[in-house]
């Protein structure tokens, strides 16, 4: 009888917590992540309660603000058409927001390489006073009020509080699991199709004259580089330097993936780039010498009308367009049903 | 004034050259075979410890009115640090202390968390160790609990990492709004690091025996005027907040290594 009810207590344990594990899979080709869930393995129920916070404005101070307001899907989780994102009480945001895919695969984020790890990212637009502006204390309260979250935290982690370990590590579960890995360019390198001529013309530029600073496959090499880019009064932003403090660092800032490039305009650490046309033109012939621009710069990078023609053919084959209609990322409310920019999108 | 002899502070170095690394390992095999010899380190006795601040000798209370060695007034409301890997510094040089990895918020509004009870090897001791903030590996280790739970309000979000001290209140020379004196003081880079290993001896070298049943409270004086009249004169009226990391964090960190002063003993009855 004593092991009957033995058992039976188990068997309710087992009931009460029953997590599926999640396996991420790292795409063909792809290095390994940085990120590999160690500490936080991946499980359906962590993924799902980190998308549904990902989406949910509970998250910030007037719950106008949740992630995915400056983080939407149809532009890869970049802010669709945005210099600077909106954030609380009509604020403009610092800088220019990324897009989000294959952060497992980044050492350190932000434009200047400021947050050492993935899960310690959220905390930067929380408590930023122009972002989400939030407090953690508050969103750990207002969600242990919630009715379905104690739940969901009690099935994602086997225990009913909520802390902010378990908030940051199932934020992490969702956002490190935003690969965009099934692009044209991918098809192309799996062998499932073939590039045109004006692609292939372009691939080859690239090669040639990107693809040094924006390696494949991830098209970054994660480095810190001075592009010549003219510093903004307004902003003062001495991007890598105001992390280390080292004046050799001054006006540096990560070189940004490609990937889905032409979904993330404008371009820039402070968006200061409308187009593509934009950014080629200054590669062209609008660098900005100092004392800290990147050696590969000097000169600029001469590229003429043709080469722009064909770059530009080869940069549309980076974009996922299955990586941005992916149900698995999209808002849980949609339920399935993907968002499209609207004009009046913040 | 001059800064305490007692006080050795070392920065952490950040930068191991692969090299270097291949002597370590080899160092450490070599301490494992040799380590047999050494004194097994079990946790036998305990340590208290206890910090203390003081402003010109005097016991700090918080929200009340000070004058620094400048004759600047001040008052502080905040005033947190970390300290890790508290372990007494034996005579015996064979016992092994590097104290646990465990992290301490030591808070100054809260007196519990000022005084610790660690477990420790019994010996004859001169002083402690402790390493002061969050070392390097423990800062990029993803969302962590306890001590270092982001919600204790230690940690930057801008510039992923956690302080090692926070020193906040007000001062009426400062040029703030609402004369505001904060020094939030972290950073964990090369070559400005705010984490240090922070080594103090008992005031005159005594020694003091660690037993099972000597039970024995040390306590840590943290003298604020070498905060202010250190290494770099800290004058609030020039410098009344440091919020980012660089070389100004770096130098009143020293400072404030510079203000621990030697330990004083008593006897736990």
């Amino acid at each position: 009888m004593k092991s009957l009810r033995f058992i039976s207590a188990i068997g309710l344990c087992c009931a009460i917590w029953t997590n599926t594990p999640y396996p991420f899979t790292v795409p063909k080709g792809f290095p390994l992540p940085v990120y590999r869930f160690k500490n936080n393995p991946r499980t359906r129920q962590g993924f799902e309660l980190g998308r549904k916070l990902f989406y949910e404005g509970k998250l910030s101070r007037d719950g106008n603000f949740p992630c995915s307001s400056c983080h939407q899907q149809f532009a890869a989780f970049a802010t669709y058409e945005h210099r600077l994102s909106h954030g609380f009480n009509n604020q403009f945001s610092f800088r220019n927001a990324p897009g989000l895919f294959n952060l497992a695969w980044e050492k350190e984020m932000h434009w200047d390489g400021g947050i050492s790890h993935i899960e310690m990212q959220p905390l930067a637009p929380l408590l930023d006073p122009h972002e989400m502006a939030e407090d953690l204390e508050n969103v750990i309260s207002r969600l242990k009020k919630d009715k379905s979250y104690p739940v969901l935290f009690n099935e994602a982690f086997g225990s009913p509080g909520i802390n902010s370990q378990h908030l940051l590590r199932a934020l992490a579960q969702f956002t490190a699991s935003l690969v965009s890995a099934d692009a044209k360019y991918d098809r192309m390198k799996r062998g499932e199709v073939h590039y045109d001529e004006y692609e292939q013309k372009g691939y080859a530029i690239f090669q040639q004259k990107c693809g040094r600073c924006h390696q494949e496959p991830l098209f970054t090499d994660f480095s810190y580089r001075n592009t010549g880019m003219e510093l903004d009064t307004t902003l003062r932003d001495y991007g890598r330097m105001r992390i280390t403090g080292r004046k050799e660092d001054s006006l540096k800032f990560r070189v940004p993936s490609l990937r889905n490039v032409f979904l993330t305009f404008p371009y820039g650490h402070d968006g200061r780039f409308t187009t593509i046309s934009e950014v080629l033109e200054h590669y062209n012939s609008g660098i900005i010498q100092s004392a800290t621009l990147d050696s590969s710069l000097v000169k600029g990078i001469p590229i003429s009308e043709n080469d722009r023609f064909y770059l530009i053919s080869f940069l549309s084959t980076l974009t996922d367009s299955n990586f941005i209609k992916n149900p698995l990322y999209s808002d849980p409310q949609l339920k399935g049903k993907i968002a499209l920019p609207v004009e009046d999108s913040h | 004034m001059t800064k305490p002899s007692n006080v050795i502070g070392r920065q952490t170095s950040k930068f191991i050259t692969r090299q270097v690394k291949a002597i370590a390992i080899t160092f450490l095999i070599f301490l494992m075979i040799t380590s047999f010899h050494k004194i097994n380190a079990v946790a036998d006795a305990e340590l208290i410890i206890r910090f203390r601040a003081y402003v010109h000798g005097v016991p700090l209370e918080l929200n009340k009115q000070y004058k620094n060695p400048f004759g600047e007034s001040f008052e502080i409301s905040r005033f947190r640090f970390y300290a890790s890997r508290i372990a007494p510094v034996y005579t015996d040089s064979n016992i092994k202390s590097d104290g646990r990895l465990v992290y301490h918020l030591i808070d100054f509004s809260d007196s519990v968390s000022t005084r610790l009870v660690l477990p420790v090897t019994s010996g004859l001791c001169t002083g402690i160790r402790f390493l002061l903030g969050v070392d390097s590996l423990d800062q990029i280790r993803g969302a962590q609990r306890g001590a270092l739970d982001p919600a204790r309000g230690m940690y930057w979000t801008w510039n992923g990492g956690y302080q090692s001290f926070k020193i906040e209140g007000y001062s009426s020379v400062s040029s703030q709004p609402a004369h505001i004196m904060a020094y939030h003081i972290g950073g964990y880079r090369h070559p400005f690091s705010t984490v240090w290993k922070i080594r103090i001896n008992t005031t005159d070298d005594i020694a003091f025996r660690l037993t099972k049943e000597n039970k024995i409270t040390v306590e840590v004086p943290i003298e604020l005027d070498y905060f202010f009249d250190g290494q770099t004169p800290l004058h609030i009226r020039e410098i009344s907040s440091c919020m980012t990391t660089g070389e100004m964090a770096w130098k009143i960190s020293e400072n404030f290594v510079g203000s621990f002063n030697g330990l004083t003993l008593s006897k736990n009855p």
